[in-house]
């Protein structure tokens, strides 16, 4: 059914035709304003939905492929003696079990954001336009499959995001939108340079025709999936006519490539001592926007570091195995013990977003199967948990006008509901079995120990941190005496309630029944895993 | 016939749907929320007879199943569930007390708004126990495992707005996790020394019991102690009971249930479970007896100077489980197994009992209590029944269990016998003290105690009736639940000794507490006023707690904060330098673009030589 018409490109497109639809309505209309933004964000939801029942790991990627070419510049071709010389951008999207979790989880949480975003009080058309836009930035991202389109969605994704958090944000959202784009940018700038190396060198063809060679640099990332695993057929192809391009990639420059990939990626995870604009994100920003942004941008990061610089470069990434899995260790202890002294909830979970992409970098580390799926698992799971916790963190915040921890208590008497939902999203969140977050914590650790076992042992500890400094404030905002400011506030609205009840539910499904997303991610680490046992032999 | 163990499934299956209802159903549910939670846990329990019926005729065969809950690539991780003779003998123990505790509960929770919560979170602990002791793999295991210690830090924590139990509950979470994290290592290292990743208790019994030497021995020991440190923090062993006495803040009959019959033995259970591995190593199967035997006599000790009737047994059940450790460390799973059973009927008895006298009298200090005897005739008759039993008086089940306990102490090395003894009459001389101190004498406390109604007591008269005659299903003259529970037989030993030294100290004990807090004859303050110190050390429970406060917690939040200062000013300080230096540099370059044309030459021409320079040196390279 799905086969025939271009699913991806209406997943990708239909945020941006919402975005200009809206602009195309009157400002001072909330209702008809939310009703276009919420249209054009569920079309995509829905079409996601079915492209992951209609997915078949192995061979569904193939099925859902669309492939046009963008721009095609002709170089200078007396360079070299061929019959054509040029550089080739495509509009190329594509699926498969790494990017499917994951476009799930984007459009779940951004349909999940878009009904919390009603504690959005001023300027409605600017917001939903930008939030619109936002989310085919995301699609874009987890969609792409040539590096400049990549590049020019993840550029995407920064813009709008720049002016959420700066005109919806709390009393510091100027300098925190400042904070995150000065950081993203030099993120950008190292993955931009990175990409231009691999254009540069590996992402060349040449096709011999009867009256020469047609030349091309192209960004596709197939190509330079190809080129990478076997560089020796690139090379020597371009043997004697094209000598002069210098085109063979050399050690060296794939070690430059790889790092400032790590660099550009770190920083959007956040890798530590990266991190400190996320935090200024998570309490700065409005809650609606955190969640897409703890939820699904974090989750960019993994992503880029999984698709391009584990998939393109094994050797480096088995070589600075060691690496990763220390930043992971770092980042699950850090910031979980930051996260048990905080004073400021929104504060507990931005740390403990740290702490917990830490697991997603030891699944990475791990080089195994197990750990890999971990690594998306966790990422999927994460991005679901903390939208959930933000979604609360706005409800409670209208309620309440504050979440500092030592101005809330008591609230499961006057808030059972909210207190409930806030409960189980902090058992999630610390990785209780029968919830989502115990799948993917299990699994990083277990593909990991299987290399690095005292490495997954200290990094293991970072689960009890996690009980405390979940049971700390939770427990904290729940339990105990009801304090004043708390006591004649009321339970959630349906509008915030089905959310809630939807991630929950999406929560304890994944927790219970975690074979719908790993079977979906089945074949997604084949071709890498491939790499590695080549590469690094076995 | 079909075997009934194809629907094991079923008996957790019961209560989780009761849990899922009163769920959906909320706080509307009320009352009827009570019966739907207590009318699940009957049905379970009649399954579970109907399983260990037919184990116990023994027409059926094991049964185990199982399916592929996570597959990845070529690892699969399965989870399933499995019958044998200890699991259907878990089966029992726990949906009969389930279900006491439940229609218990009815009586003891009906005036609270949040009844149906309760038996809701009730319904969803007796299904994580029953999935806990049918798992057939440690994965299986390890996810209920969480899930029960989940709902023991819900129903502590039940009465929320008390900061005494938010406190509790949050201490119970978090120090039972400590172990955890033994136990999840343990899966861990077993799941990459197993071969194909075989998890499940079967090919574990095969690998480390009959096959020995495919795992060394080091190997085998650090997963023999990962898993026992999940047992003691589980089972509040010696150092990590401190959370136990604490959990004594949620509703008393869930004390019964949780704290006293069922979760608290699944650190027991576990390592009956995974016995093989602890037989391999000597030195785990040494540790297993050293802490157990310590923590039996410590625990004991403890429960001589607390003055809160939930507390003293709380400390007596870290005791108890300490017992059910010697026996295992010493190498009779058939003897702590044994102990579990008995235990778990005696002490719910003694906690519903300690629930109706404080439903009475509505305060939890047995110094403000006394002469309830005449008044609480029921309570006091079947408590009595229960404190005898624990105290190891013959012919009580208590009795019969302790003494297989003790000797299979003495077959392991004199010292355990020796602590046991002394635990033992620690045992008796505390429970001779709280039952007299509450209900013999005169009315201390301002309280009109009144019996409790029937369906409080009703549950009390079936658990005396157990502890009286659970144990005879075991006594040195009859072997046979030894040889039906592990399939080996044992050798008997009616050791004489035995018996005669543990009557005689359970005697004494009794005998001593009576005339001390009955009769009145030695002064009670005879050992307070000698030795100040020691009864104060007793009270202040040896001082673990500050213990742990100062070099623990304290130091955690000294780094807390320290790493606070690190990040604000150190990671963070590097970026603003480097924000303020970028800004620098525009603010020279803004000097540079002056408007005199001068300056602009001379960069240029700085610039022009800097670039001549490079080239000729690039000459020269």
């Amino acid at each position: 059914m799905l086969e025939n018409i271009p699913v991806l490109s209406l997943i990708l497109l239909s945020p941006l035709a919402g975005a200009l639809l809206v602009l195309l309505l009157p400002g001072q209309r909330s209702v008809w304003l939310r009703a276009a933004a919420l249209v054009f964000t569920l079309i995509p939801l829905a079409l996601t939905l079915c492209l992951f029942a209609a997915y078949r790991p192995g061979v569904g990627g193939a099925a859902f492929t669309e492939h046009y070419t963008w721009l095609s510049v002709p170089l200078n071709k007396e360079m070299i003696n061929a019959k054509s010389l040029s550089i080739a951008f495509d509009y190329h999207l594509a699926v498969d079990g790494i990017s499917l979790p994951l476009l799930l989880l984007s459009a779940i949480v951004s349909a999940m954001a878009l009904l919390a975003s009603v504690h959005i009080r001023k300027r409605w058309k600017t917001f939903y336009s930008l939030f619109l836009l936002l989310e085919t930035g995301m699609y874009g991202v987890f969609l792409a499959r040539d590096l400049i389109e990549f590049f020019i969605f993840f550029e995407l994704t920064l813009i709008p995001m720049f002016f959420l958090i700066g005109i919806w944000g709390y009393y510091g959202r100027e300098k925190a939108a400042t904070r995150f784009l000065v950081y993203n940018g030099l993120g950008s700038a190292a993955m931009l340079l990175a990409f231009l190396i691999l254009i540069a060198t590996a992402g060349f063809t040449a096709v011999q025709g009867a009256d020469g060679y047609t030349v091309q640099f192209s960004g596709s990332y197939d190509v330079l999936l190809k080129n990478l695993a076997d560089p020796q057929s690139y090379a020597n192809n371009a043997s004697e006519e094209m000598a002069g391009l210098g085109v063979f990639l050399s050690d060296n420059l794939k070690w430059a490539a790889f790092i400032l990939l790590l660099v550009a990626f770190g920083i959007k995870i956040p890798i530590f001592p990266l991190h400190t604009w996320m935090l200024r994100v998570h309490t700065e920003a409005p809650p609606s926007v955190v969640m897409i942004h703890s939820g699904v941008l974090l989750k960019m990061g993994v992503y880029g570091l999984i698709r391009f610089g584990a998939a393109l470069f094994p050797a480096q990434l088995a070589d600075w195995s060691t690496v990763i899995a220390v930043l992971g260790v770092i980042n699950i202890l850090y910031g979980a013990v930051l996260a048990c002294v905080q004073k400021e909830f929104k504060l507990v979970l931005a740390y403990s977003s740290i702490s917990h992409m830490g697991i997603v970098l030891l699944g990475i580390a791990s080089l195994h199967e197990v750990g890999l799926q971990g690594a998306v698992f966790q990422s999927v799971s994460h991005g679901l948990i903390s939208a959930l916790l933000f979604l609360l963190v706005g409800s409670l915040y209208e309620r309440t006008g504050t979440t500092q921890l030592g101005e809330l208590g008591g609230l499961a008497k006057s808030v059972p509901f909210l207190s409930g939902i806030l409960l189980t999203a902090g058992l999630a969140s610390l990785g209780l079995p029968g919830l989502s977050g115990f799948v993917g914590e299990f699994l990083a650790f277990l593909g990991l120990f299987g290399s690095m076992k005292g490495m997954t042992a200290v990094g293991v500890l970072g689960i009890l941190f996690a009980a405390v400094y979940i049971l700390r404030s939770v427990l904290g905002i729940t339990f105990g005496p009801l304090q004043e400011r708390c006591a004649d506030i009321k339970d959630a609205r349906f509008v915030e309630a089905l959310p809630m009840i939807t991630l929950t539910a999406l929560i304890v499904l994944l927790g219970v029944y975690p074979s719908i997303l790993t079977d979906v991610m089945q074949h997604g680490f084949v071709g890498l895993l491939e790499h590695f046992q080549q590469r690094t032999g076995g | 016939m079909s075997s009934l163990a194809e629907y094991a499934w079923l008996v957790p299956v019961f209560p989780a749907a009761a849990f899922a209802a009163l769920t959906a159903m909320g706080r509307g549910a009320g009352r009827a929320g009570a019966w739907i939670g207590t009318l699940a846990s009957l049905v379970s329990l009649i399954l579970s007879l109907l399983i260990a019926g037919q184990r116990l005729s023994g027409t059926a065969e094991e049964y185990s199943n199982h399916f592929d809950w996570i597959q990845v690539g070529n690892t699969t991780l399965p989870i399933g569930f499995e019958v044998t003779n200890l699991t259907s003998l878990m089966l029992v123990v726990v949906t009969l007390v389930s279900f006491l505790v439940n229609l218990y509960s009815q009586g003891y929770m009906k005036d609270d708004e949040r009844i149906s919560t309760f038996f809701a979170y009730v319904a969803l602990f007796s299904a994580s126990m029953l999935g806990l002791v049918l798992s057939y793999n440690l994965l299986t295991m390890y996810i209920f495992w969480e899930l029960v210690g989940v709902c023991s830090f819900l129903l502590v924590g039940f009465w929320f707005r008390k900061p005494e139990a938010r406190a509790a509950a949050k201490k119970a979470f978090i120090v039972t996790r400590i172990g955890d994290l033994g136990l999840l290592i343990a899966i861990l290292l077993l799941f990459w020394y197993m071969p194909n990743h075989e998890l499940d208790f079967t090919n574990l019994h095969n690998v480390f019991g009959t096959q020995t030497g495919v795992i060394s021995t080091g190997i085998t020991t650090l997963i023999a102690l990962l898993i026992f440190l999940g047992a003691v923090g589980k089972s509040g062993q010696f150092p990590l009971h401190v959370w136990l006495p604490d959990a004594m803040e949620g509703p008393t009959p869930i004390s019964a249930l949780i704290h006293a019959a069922t979760m608290v033995a699944a650190g027991v259970f576990l390592v009956a479970r995974t016995f093989d591995i602890f037989h391999a190593s000597q030195a785990a199967m040494d540790t297993v007896a050293v802490i157990g035997a310590f923590t039996a006599i410590f625990a004991a000790t403890i429960g001589l100077a607390q003055n809160d009737i939930k507390r003293i047994l709380a400390y007596s059940t870290v005791s108890q489980l300490g017992y059910m450790m010697l026996a295992l460390g010493v190498g009779s799973v058939s003897a702590a197994m044994f102990h579990l059973f008995t235990h778990a009927f005696f002490k719910a008895l003694l906690f519903l009992g300690a629930g109706s006298v404080i439903h009475s009298v509505h305060t939890q200090d047995i110094r403000e209590m006394g002469g309830l005897g005449g008044r609480m005739k029921i309570t006091a008759w079947t408590f009595g029944i229960g404190a005898l039993a624990l105290s190891g008086i013959p012919p009580l089940a208590g009795f019969w269990s302790k003494d297989a306990v003790l000797t299979a102490a003495l077959d392991g090395h004199p010292v355990y016998f020796v602590v046991g003894v002394v635990a033992a009459f620690f045992t008796a001389l505390y429970m001779a003290r709280l039952f007299f101190l509450v209900f013999a004498g005169k009315p201390r406390g301002d309280a009109h105690a009144h019996e409790s109604p029937a369906v409080m007591t009703i549950p009390l008269v079936v658990l005396a009736v157990l502890a009286a005659l659970a144990g005879f299903v075991q006594t040195p003259f009859n072997g046979w639940f030894g040889e039906w529970l592990t399939g080996e037989a044992e050798q008997e030993h009616a050791s004489g000794l035995v018996i005669i030294v543990s009557t005689a100290v359970g005697l004494l004990g009794v005998y001593l507490g009576w005339l001390i807090y009955a009769k009145g004859t030695v002064r009670r303050d005879i050992v307070s006023s000698r030795m100040p110190g020691v009864v104060r050390l007793l009270e202040r429970k040896y001082y673990v707690d500050e213990l742990y406060h100062y070099v623990i917690v304290k130091p955690l939040e000294g780094l807390g904060k320290l790493l606070i200062a690190f990040d604000d000013y150190v990671v963070d300080g590097a970026v603003r330098l480097a924000g303020m230096s970028a800004s620098a540099i525009g603010r020279l370059n803004t000097r540079l673009q002056s408007g005199q044309v001068q300056g602009y030459v001379l960069t240029a021409l700085i610039g022009l030589v800097i670039l001549a320079l490079a080239v000729a040196g690039r000459r020269f390279w």
